[in-house]
């Protein structure tokens, strides 16, 4: 009964992901494997001609390498704003630090496409900023950042990093004070607890965090073409085009492409940080 | 040391501020008197707002945007619902699997996961308002899912065992012993799902046509081909007011301290 029971609950939400979840990208990683057909979405032959074409073609390699660099970019920013701002937080009172977090939360459940507006206001030619500095006198020349990588750095950097800090932040409230007096009644100063107690400790929380943030800033269709212009396009803007373009079997190897690149960097992130699993009582 | 004790709280402030920052900004614009938005703004007016209402596009997406997620959140949290009960009392391999395949559409990229289902709908003819539905449904059932499990890993599974021992059947128990304490979770993850479809962009790109396009979609199609007018900051404002709302709701009915745990 029991069991017929947890059977019954587990069918119908089970059906629905392997309907609507696993079969839609099985059926996609079949329609890359064949060549592309004017009338149908794929063609009748199978091939491994779209994965080729994506190896072979030097624009798609400069595409990747610049995805991959802006990615580097912004999670090692992540990373240090992500800390700093992590670390401040977790040394907060539980009543500010829950504060501290709703504000963080509170963006994360903004559209990012109303947050990259954002950021298209402020950084604009004739933008807040560009007003204020030639206002001040700070520079002579309107901003010429929009529409450049680095808007799209700044602006992916701001939308992503909350995810940063509350990953950090959370890995840092659950370490147990007493590793602190252990290592400070030990002799090691503030620097050195810090190193080779804090940091270790909350590498999991780093390690998830960072994960996070790539894989995020691999699927950020929108911010980079808010942002970025048709100069700076990356990799998954290359499956819109592919699919705007009707070349099903192009965009759907694409599509794949992408997975395969954060998930080899997902295994870089976890074996350059090896995130322990200390668990601690916490404050 | 002393250094740093300065920097530590400069670099929080400066996080904060290019965080929040932008949706200020679009906030502050949405209530400009001008053609374009000047900063500081030379006073104050709703002007973008009844423009908003006034255009038959951006009412249709508001619309479509909320019907669409009240219902994909009321599924979303249904189907989550099930699925941790079924899971949460499941060890090893079996519920390792379960876990991560209900929670993968958080971590995968969503165009993608858009993309694979434009061409599975297209090719069984699926329409695109139910097309909508599920791709929100599928975003959304991560969100339910680990609230639900949360508060489930707390709840004393006795008293399941004791209704039952008692001649309730399953739905009894349920809807009398386990719903009344685990619901804050169940609450918390339909004020989610609710938030995270309204917002819903990349699994939308592709899924959306003629007529039938939510609001997120409509403010991305307007500043590519037709800039930035301020309507659309009517627009993002009107969704930054209900998110406030709804995070509101959830402080007042089951506290913010599960928001950031969950």
């Amino acid at each position: 009964m029991r069991r017929l029971a947890g059977a019954a609950l587990l069918l119908p939400p089970l059906l629905v992901f392997l309907v609507f979840f696993v079969c839609p990208l099985v059926y996609l990683f079949y329609v890359s494997l064949h060549d592309a057909s004017q009338s149908e979405l794929y063609g009748t032959t199978v091939s491994f001609a779209s994965y080729a074409a994506i190896l072979r073609d030097p624009f798609y390699a400069t595409i990747i390498l610049r995805t991959l660099r802006t990615a580097a970019i912004i999670l090692g920013l992540a990373l240090v704003f992500g800390y700093a701002a992590a670390f401040t937080i977790a040394r907060m009172t539980p009543r500010w630090r829950i504060l501290c977090l709703v504000l963080l939360l509170f963006p994360l459940m903004v559209s990012n496409v109303v947050r990259a507006y954002g950021w298209v206001a402020l950084l604009g030619r004739r933008g807040v900023l560009s007003t204020a500095l030639r206002g001040a006198g700070i520079i002579d020349a309107p901003l010429t950042i929009l529409y450049t990588s680095d808007a799209v750095v700044i602006g992916l950097l701001t939308i992503l990093l909350p995810y940063m800090i509350i990953s950090i932040a959370n890995s840092l409230a659950a370490i147990d004070r007493s590793y602190h007096e252990a290592a400070q009644a030990l002799g090691a100063g503030p620097i050195r607890t810090f190193l080779h107690v804090t940091l270790p400790l909350s590498s999991p929380g780093v390690a998830s965090g960072a994960l996070l943030v790539f894989l995020l800033t691999l699927s950020a269709y929108v911010t980079v073409t808010l942002l970025g212009g048709p100069q700076a396009k990356m990799l998954v803007s290359l499956v819109y085009d592919g699919v705007v373009a009707f070349q099903w079997p192009r965009a759907a190897a694409l599509a794949f492409v992408l997975p395969a690149v954060a998930l080899a960097a997902a295994a870089l992130i976890q074996a350059l940080l090896r995130p322990q699993r200390v668990s601690g009582r916490g404050r | 040391m002393k250094a740093l004790g300065f920097i530590l709280p400069a670099i929080t402030v400066l996080a904060f501020l290019v965080i929040i920052g932008p949706i200020a900004i679009v906030v502050l614009a949405a209530f400009s008197p001008t053609e374009f938005f000047t900063f500081p703004p030379p006073g104050l007016s709703l002007r973008w707002f009844f423009e908003f209402f006034r255009l038959d596009n951006m009412r249709d997406a508001f619309t479509l945007s909320l019907e669409l997620a009240l219902s994909a959140a009321t599924c979303a949290t249904v189907l989550a619902t099930m699925a941790a009960l079924a899971v949460v009392r499941r060890r090893g391999l079996a519920a390792g699997l379960l876990q991560s395949l209900f929670l993968a559409p958080l971590v995968f990229p969503t165009i993608i996961l858009g993309l694979a289902l434009l061409l599975f709908y297209k090719s069984l003819g699926i329409g695109i308002l139910p097309g909508l539905i599920l791709a929100h449904v599928l975003v959304g059932t991560p969100y339910c899912f680990r609230a639900v499990l949360t508060s489930l890993q707390v709840f004393d599974f006795a008293q399941e065992e004791a209704g039952q021992s008692l001649g309730a059947g399953p739905f009894r128990t349920f809807f009398l012993i386990t719903l009344p304490q685990i619901w804050p979770g169940v609450l918390a993850g339909w004020f989610f799902a609710l938030i995270v479809s309204f917002g819903e962009l990349n699994t939308a790109l592709f899924l959306t046509g003629p007529g039938q396009t939510t609001l997120p979609i409509e403010i991305f199609s307007y500043l590519q081909f037709q800039g930035s007018q301020l309507v659309i900051a009517a627009a993002s404002a009107l969704q930054v007011g209900l998110i406030l709302v709804l995070i509101l709701a959830i402080e007042r009915l089951v506290g913010l301290a599960r928001l950031t745990r969950s």
